[in-house]
This record gives C-alpha cells, sequence and structure tokens, in this order.
C-alpha cells in the first residue's frame, strides 16, 4: 500500500515537472490601441479651401486569452472624438472568440474585418502611407469593412488562407459615388436570410514580399432592390531593403440596377532615406498614383461612366522615430475625367499604436 | 516495485504532450546536424546584465530565466542556442537562436507561434535572414530585417528578441 501511495506520488510529480518545463503560457488579458490625429486642407474645382483638425480615430483593443488555443480579442472604435446628432461615430470594430487550433487551421466567430484588401485587417496608421488611408480603401475596398461573421484560417507552406461567412450588404444603399460603401451593415441587426462568401489567399514566403488576392460573392438585399455583387481584388506588398512598395486592383462587378462595376487600383513607392545617413529614425519619402472609377460601367454608359472616375497623384512623407509612432505630410491631386476639374489636398497628422 | 515505478516514470514523461521539447530537438539537429549531443541549462540572468540589454534592445525579457543549450559533437563543444519567448499582440512566441563558438547566429527558429496573425515569421526564408548576424548588427526591420505584411508587430518582437539574445551570449559564453 504504502509503495502503491509512493507510486502514484512520483507519476504526479513527474507529469507536474514536466508539465512546468516549456510551459510558457499563462491566461491573460491584454491592451492595446491605435489613433490619429489629422489636419486636412482641401481645395475642390475653383470652390474656397477649408481646413480642418479631426481626431480622426481612437480606438482601443482589448483581449483576453483563456488557454493557448482560445482566446477574445475585441476593438472598440471612437471616430472624429465626439458622438452628438449623426456626427462621430461610436463603433463595436471587432469582437470575436478564437479558436486556434494549429498553424493550419483556425476559426473565429463574431464581429470581425472580411480579409478583403491589404489594409481592412491592418489598418494602424503606421502601417500604410499617406495622412488618410488610400482613397482606394474608401471608395473601392470600403476600409475599415467590420460585421457578424464567422472565418476559417490557416497558413500551409507560405500560402495563407482566410474563407469567411460573412453578414450581407444592403443593396439598397449602394450609389454611383462611392460603390458598396455606404452598404456595409456594421453587424447593426443585419438581415441574417443571407451571406457574403469570401476566400483569400495571400504567399508570404518570400521575404519582405505579401502577394495574393481574395473573391467575394454576396447576393445583396434591400427593401427594394436584389444585386449580386462580386468582388475581386489583388494586393501585393514588398518591404524590405529600405524599399516600401504596394499595389492593390480591385473590381466589383453588380448584376442589376443603374450601376454594373466599380473598378480601381493604386501603387506606392516609398524608400527610407534616413539609412543612407544611418539613423534609427524612418524618413520614407513616398510617391502614389490612383484610378478610381466607382461608375466604370454603368447600365446608361456616358457620362455617367465619367463623373465618378478620377485620378489622384500623391506625394507624401512617412517619418517614424521607432515602429509603432508616425508623423505624416502629403500633398495630392486629383483630376475628375469628366472635366479636368482639379482638387487639392493638404493633409498632416500623427498617429500610433501599442 | 521500483522497476515499475521507475517504467510509470518513463511512461509519464512520453505521454505528455511534448511539442515544444520535440521541436526543440529537431530545431537543433536541423541546424547542428544529427550526431550531436546536448546539455540543457536554465540560467538565471543576472540583474544589471539584464537591464543593460533590456535598456540597449528596449523590450523587456519574457522572464529572470533562460534556457541555455551546450551543444557537442564527439564530446567536444561545437555552439550553443538559447530558447526564449517574446509577447505577440497578446500571447507568447517561442522561439530559440543557435550560435558558433564566437557568438554568431548560424540558425533561428520559432518553435511555437500562438496568435491567429501573423504566422508568416516562423518561415524559413524569413528566420534565415538572422545567419551571420551578432551582437553588432543592426536588426533594423525594413533595413536589414524584412518586414512581412501582416505581421508587423511579431516582426518587430521577434527581431528584439533575436538581438536580445546575441548580447545575452556574450555574457553566458564567459
Amino acid at each position: 500500500m504504502k509503495n502503491l501511495f509512493l507510486l502514484i506520488v512520483t507519476i504526479l510529480l513527474s507529469k507536474s515537472l514536466f508539465a512546468q518545463e516549456f510551459e510558457f503560457f499563462e491566461p491573460k488579458a491584454t491592451i492595446g490601441g491605435y489613433g490619429e490625429l489629422h489636419y486636412n486642407n482641401e481645395k475642390i474645382g475653383s470652390s474656397p479651401s477649408k481646413s480642418i483638425w479631426d481626431f480622426h480615430r481612437f480606438v482601443l483593443f482589448f483581449g483576453y486569452s483563456w488557454s493557448e488555443k482560445w482566446s477574445f480579442k475585441s476593438e472598440v472604435e471612437l471616430e472624429h472624438n465626439f458622438v452628438k446628432n449623426g456626427q462621430g461615430e461610436l463603433e463595436l470594430e471587432q469582437a470575436y472568440v478564437n479558436y486556434h487550433h494549429s498553424d493550419l487551421l483556425g476559426f473565429n466567430v463574431g464581429i470581425i474585418l472580411p480579409s478583403i484588401g491589404l489594409i481592412n485587417e491592418f489598418h494602424e496608421p503606421p502601417l500604410f502611407f499617406g495622412t488618410e488611408r488610400p482613397v482606394y480603401h474608401n471608395l473601392i475596398i470600403p476600409t475599415t469593412w467590420f460585421g457578424s461573421g464567422a472565418s476559417i484560417y490557416g497558413n500551409y507552406n507560405g500560402f495563407d488562407y482566410r474563407l469567411t461567412l460573412f453578414e450581407t450588404l444592403n443593396s439598397d444603399k449602394f450609389s454611383l459615388s462611392q460603390g458598396i460603401r455606404p452598404g456595409r451593415m456594421k453587424g447593426y441587426k443585419t438581415d441574417a436570410s443571407r451571406f457574403l462568401y469570401s476566400v483569400k489567399l495571400d504567399y508570404l514566403n518570400f521575404p519582405g514580399l505579401k502577394v495574393g488576392g481574395s473573391l467575394s460573392f454576396n447576393n445583396a438585399k434591400g427593401d427594394s432592390t436584389n444585386i449580386d455583387v462580386t468582388i475581386s481584388e489583388v494586393h501585393a506588398k514588398y518591404d524590405a531593403n529600405n524599399i516600401i512598395a504596394v499595389f492593390e486592383f480591385g473590381n466589383i462587378n453588380y448584376n442589376s440596377g443603374e450601376l454594373k462595376a466599380s473598378r480601381g487600383y493604386y501603387f506606392d513607392l516609398g524608400y527610407n532615406v534616413a539609412s543612407i545617413f544611418n539613423l534609427s529614425t524612418k524618413i520614407i519619402p513616398f510617391i502614389r498614383y490612383s484610378d478610381i472609377n466607382t461608375a466604370a460601367e454603368t447600365l446608361s454608359g456616358g457620362d455617367n461612366e465619367k463623373l465618378y472616375h478620377f485620378t489622384e497623384w500623391m506625394i507624401g512623407l512617412n517619418i517614424k522615430p521607432f515602429e509603432q509612432v508616425v508623423f505624416k505630410i502629403d500633398y495630392s491631386e486629383q483630376t475628375r475625367k469628366l472635366d479636368d476639374r482639379k482638387s487639392k489636398f493638404i493633409n498632416f497628422g500623427v498617429g500610433y499604436m501599442f | 516495485m521500483k522497476k515499475m515505478t521507475l517504467l510509470f516514470l518513463l511512461l509519464s514523461f512520453t505521454v505528455f504532450p511534448q511539442d515544444i521539447k520535440d521541436k526543440v530537438n529537431q530545431a537543433l539537429k536541423n541546424c547542428f546536424g544529427n550526431n550531436i549531443q546536448f546539455e540543457i541549462e536554465k540560467v538565471r540572468i543576472e540583474k544589471n546584465i539584464k537591464n543593460d540589454i533590456e535598456k540597449t534592445v528596449g523590450q523587456k525579457f519574457f522572464s529572470e530565466e533562460i534556457y541555455f543549450y551546450k551543444i557537442f559533437e564527439n564530446k567536444s563543444i561545437i555552439g550553443f542556442a538559447l530558447l526564449d519567448n517574446v509577447y505577440g499582440k497578446s500571447l507568447p512566441i517561442t522561439f530559440m537562436v543557435m550560435f558558433d563558438l564566437n557568438g554568431k547566429i548560424i540558425c533561428s527558429d520559432i518553435i511555437k507561434y500562438r496568435e491567429p496573425y501573423g504566422g508568416a515569421v516562423q518561415s524559413k526564408e524569413w528566420n534565415s535572414q538572422f545567419k551571420g548576424k551578432d551582437a553588432q548588427s543592426e536588426f533594423i526591420v525594413g533595413k536589414d530585417v524584412s518586414s512581412i505584411s501582416g505581421a508587423t508587430i511579431s516582426v518587430n518582437s521577434v527581431t528584439k528578441g533575436i538581438k536580445k539574445l546575441t548580447l545575452l551570449i556574450k555574457w553566458l559564453m564567459k
């Protein structure tokens, strides 16, 4: 009996000792966040210029990990610093339970971000050029795009995949000037009778490069319309050897209504000149060219396809004293295709993430 | 009964999930070859050394202790390895750095990644760029270390973690 007792104690001891070895995980709450203050000056055509200060986004991240596999992640966002009379927004941008089984397979459920375009999931200010997000991410792939949904994800041999089942768009809200952007339901009592289906694939095994694309389909519905929407986009980003280059192209097809297709692309090219002088602060001048047309194809054609078509040149500077803080300044000029109307923008700001 | 105890002891070791231990063994063999033996020591990092390194790199150590491996081939020492952790966005990333006898990195490997995003830091291609670096190297993401779009936090965290170990190995080799 004594021996048996000794045996059990020995087993238990050895197990607990061994379990402690290499056991690095502890249940833990994490906070984080990001934010950005902007100065925006715009001169549209011949109208007088106007300028504003805008604390555009203040975001708090909160997460909790129950185990190595089960965790919760969330992001709450206050836009424009104030909510009153339809001005400003308070949003729950992410709130999901995540199960990370292995590199090959995980899933999440809750308020999530569909994996469409480079910036939607990775939208913190130090991660992109320009004070404001690229106009492509306003009008072609609306960013931040969040809502109720679930996704399965994983990585195999450098291929990163994500399959997403996401809330529907409201087709009544689609517009020639903004494409699908106004149709986002933002997790607010969305019609549960239909979904947006999305698949994304990226290749990441070439150092510094991310290249991939996504394809999404939604039979979108509103009170008075029902439109099939197909969103396809490709993207690439290179960040190594002091060079940052970005390219994205997106196309949206609509199967009924006046709007038939929205289309756009942009590319960025920047170089960290501080490396020449061996400074640790990154000083990155960049150029951007965008071509955007939210009404690239319409039922009636003609001027309707030119009114919302514009090109944009931007030059700017991102200064990063360290990776999580960025100071930005940029100048851009947009030319409307219909009448060559020029609009000019000067923006600067500061952004952070932690 | 003693034999039984020993048997159970062995069994209980093998029954337990040993993914980290297995991956460490595999990483060491991949780096130094199959004919190696090694000793493991859990080393407590001296307080002033710890503070100095943390200040230089701008990242705290995960804990006060670190796993220090001495690698032998035919009974003579051929290298060292350190097993440590850094925090990603919210979970620890377990990684290992293998050094030659001069403290130069021969290999680096992510042993366990637990986050839903940023898993690309595990790629062999990304890790291979640390080969040849030592305490004098820059370790600047975007310059001598390439970034990974979508894995910014992990890339910065692991890069700093590796830099810390190149400074620590100098002290351990003494």
